[in-house]
């Protein structure tokens, strides 16, 4: 097995460390403790479950369905002595030898790992449109966030729009709650759906899954347009309504046939974006792929990237949502359990087989579903030049074109140009639309444009922080200092 | 549970000088939005609304002055009674909200 490299000769006392506790971090834990080793699980939230199982951060007035996420919270707690959980932990730098800079509650420390799996999840693709940055547009994640986690109703009249089943879950969640939820716009033609098929039938769980999906929001009265794109977001202050066209099979919407619908809320996405922040820091080497981000790691068949001893997992290392990532965690865990010499590498192989079965399984219907997703060059015309491309520096998309068209066709050069994604968010929201629109404008392939480029620290943290002072009435000048000195960094 | 019994549970801070109530656990920026307050900051270049978009900490667009700390995630951090939460304007003063967008505005 492939699992054998450079990395330190491991014995019981490796030190182990998962970041993220969503599906994938959560199962290669948990496997790593079946087979006795010891675990620290890294995750930046309260507790663990990730985004798609998000622990509710007030109590649900309504007995919640039983959820795989329970399921999992339960098992980790179960192995309570084997698998510690730091909880409310950012991991702000990876440095030589898996090393990681950890901020947490106490400050700002250094966790060493013979073995490191980052399974850093995924966020929404929302590229930009015409007032995309007004109040009451959010992703549909967030609304599901409010809706489910918060107890909170993310508007009074909400439409959903993009593309994918998840448009079709959060629509449920919300009418499940008593919220309006006026229609659902996809850019997916029915026809489309037809012609990949085959590949849905390889999965008849998951394709009953989601055609219950849609004869739930046909029952639920929710009006399903599909061939459908936003167009724009209008507003004084907030979002007041959007504007809705048909479009064809490039996504390019027929203005003339647009129409408003008024809404308080729209929840946009169009896929999910792998985090690639942690990886990048690890200095594993990357792959172009057609999906929304456009970036993976590369990995071996036990989820081992280019760095000897570091592996990924779970929809960070490509996204294929919840029940793929569990797997994978599975099979990652395995693969570490080996080549830490905790198990046999025949037993790794035997017990690998059924987990690598069901993914081949579930790849093909994944495939289908990821044909339908791919990104058009229809989604990446909407924005007019006044429209702000990079939320952070508020740069618009009039100034991106300018620069494009004196010849910065690369993300590095765009962003030294006119500042894009030197913002707080590092780039996360602006640059895989940017690369994208750079691709779909025919100025080079994935790999001329290059991927996003994050620095330490990943999240920021204040010079106290990083001290281990952790004074909660820090200067805001402090804070400032260590935004800058990141800004010079990343244009160097 | 009684509406009484989650009313006495309830968090009391303040928001721009508006006294808010959440309940317990629940973000800044999720009980601001239960109260209809979702302009959460006023941008620095075109004095334009943001408010609360990802939910998860990627976007950093519902930044907000939490105890005179600026910059604080209000979709990540959770509400605490007593807590003084104010909207960031231009140049990192304390702003009201703009009424201006970006591209979008009718």
């Amino acid at each position: 097995m492939s699992p054998d490299s450079a990395a330190p000769k491991p014995s019981d006392a490796s030190r182990l460390v998962v970041v993220g506790a969503g599906p994938a971090g959560m199962a290669t834990a948990i496997t790593l403790a079946e087979r006795g080793l010891k675990v620290t699980v890294v995750d930046q939230n309260p507790r663990p479950g990730g985004q798609i199982y998000r622990y509710p951060a007030v109590p649900s007035t309504k007995p919640r369905d039983p959820d795989r996420g329970g399921a999992l919270r339960e098992l980790l707690a179960e192995h309570s002595d084997l698998i510690t959980v730091l909880s409310g932990h950012n991991v702000v730098g990876i440095y030589p030898e898996r090393r990681l800079g950890l901020c947490g509650p106490e400050g700002f420390r250094i966790l060493e790992a013979d073995r490191l799996v980052l399974a850093p999840g995924a966020y929404e693709y929302v590229p930009p449109f015409p007032g995309w940055t007004l109040p009451g547009v959010m992703t549909p994640g967030a609304a599901q966030q409010l809706v489910k986690s918060q107890g909170v109703a993310p508007g009074r009249r909400v439409l959903l729009a993009g593309t994918g089943p998840f448009l079709l879950v959060v629509a449920l969640a919300l009418h499940e709650m008593s919220v309006p939820v006026v229609g659902i716009v996809d850019t997916l033609r029915r026809r489309d759906a037809f012609w990949k098929l085959p590949s849905l039938l390889a999965d008849g769980k998951l394709l009953k899954q989601g055609l219950d999906y849609v004869n739930g929001v046909r029952k639920a009265g929710i009006p399903l347009m599909t061939g459908h794109i936003v167009t724009r977001a209008e507003g004084r202050g907030h979002l007041e309504q959007v504007v809705v066209a048909p479009c064809d099979a490039d996504w390019v919407p027929n203005h003339e046939r647009s129409r408003p619908i008024v809404v308080d809320t729209l929840c946009v996405g169009y896929g999910f974006v792998p985090r690639l922040g942690l990886a990048q820091l690890a200095g594993c080497e990357l792959t172009a792929t057609n999906l929304p981000g456009g970036w993976i790691p590369v990995t071996d068949a036990w989820g081992q990237t280019s760095v000897p001893g570091v592996f990924t997992a779970g929809d960070g290392a490509g996204v294929a949502g919840a029940i793929v990532a569990e797997l994978a965690g599975q099979l990652v865990g395995l693969g570490v359990a080996a080549s830490c010499g905790a198990i046999e590498a025949s037993e790794a192989q035997r017990s690998a087989e059924p987990i690598r079965e069901r993914l081949h399984q579930l790849s093909r219907f994944r495939r289908g579903l990821d044909e339908l997703g791919s990104l058009r060059k229809g989604l990446s015309q909407l924005a007019d030049e006044s429209t702000v491309v990079c939320r952070c520096e508020e740069i618009r998309r009039g100034e991106v074109d300018e620069a494009i068209s004196s010849g910065s066709t690369t993300l590095r050069s765009l962003k030294m140009a006119t500042r894009l994604g030197m913002g707080p968010c590092q780039g996360r929201m602006c640059q895989p639309a940017c690369a994208r629109r750079l691709y779909d404008l025919g100025l080079g392939s994935l790999e001329d444009i290059g991927w996003p480029a994050f620095r330490p620290p990943l999240v920021p943290v204040t010079v106290g922080q990083l001290a281990g002072l952790n004074d909660p009435e820090q200067e805001p000048a402090e804070a400032k200092l260590v935004e800058d000195a990141w800004d010079t960094d990343s244009a160097s | 549970m009684s509406t009484s019994q989650l009313r006495s549970e309830m968090v009391q801070f303040e928001f721009d000088g508006r006294q808010v109530q959440g309940r317990p656990g629940q973000s800044v920026a999720a009980a601001l939005w239960a109260v209809r307050e979702a302009v959460l900051r006023t941008t620095a270049e075109h004095q334009a609304p943001r408010g609360y978009f990802c939910g998860m900490g990627v976007c950093f667009d519902c930044l907000v002055t939490i105890d005179g700390r600026p910059n604080c995630q209000a979709c990540l951090v959770p509400i605490a009674a007593g807590m003084q939460v104010t909207r960031q304007g231009p140049a990192g003063t304390s702003g009201t909200s703009g009424t201006e967008s970006d591209g979008g505005a009718s």
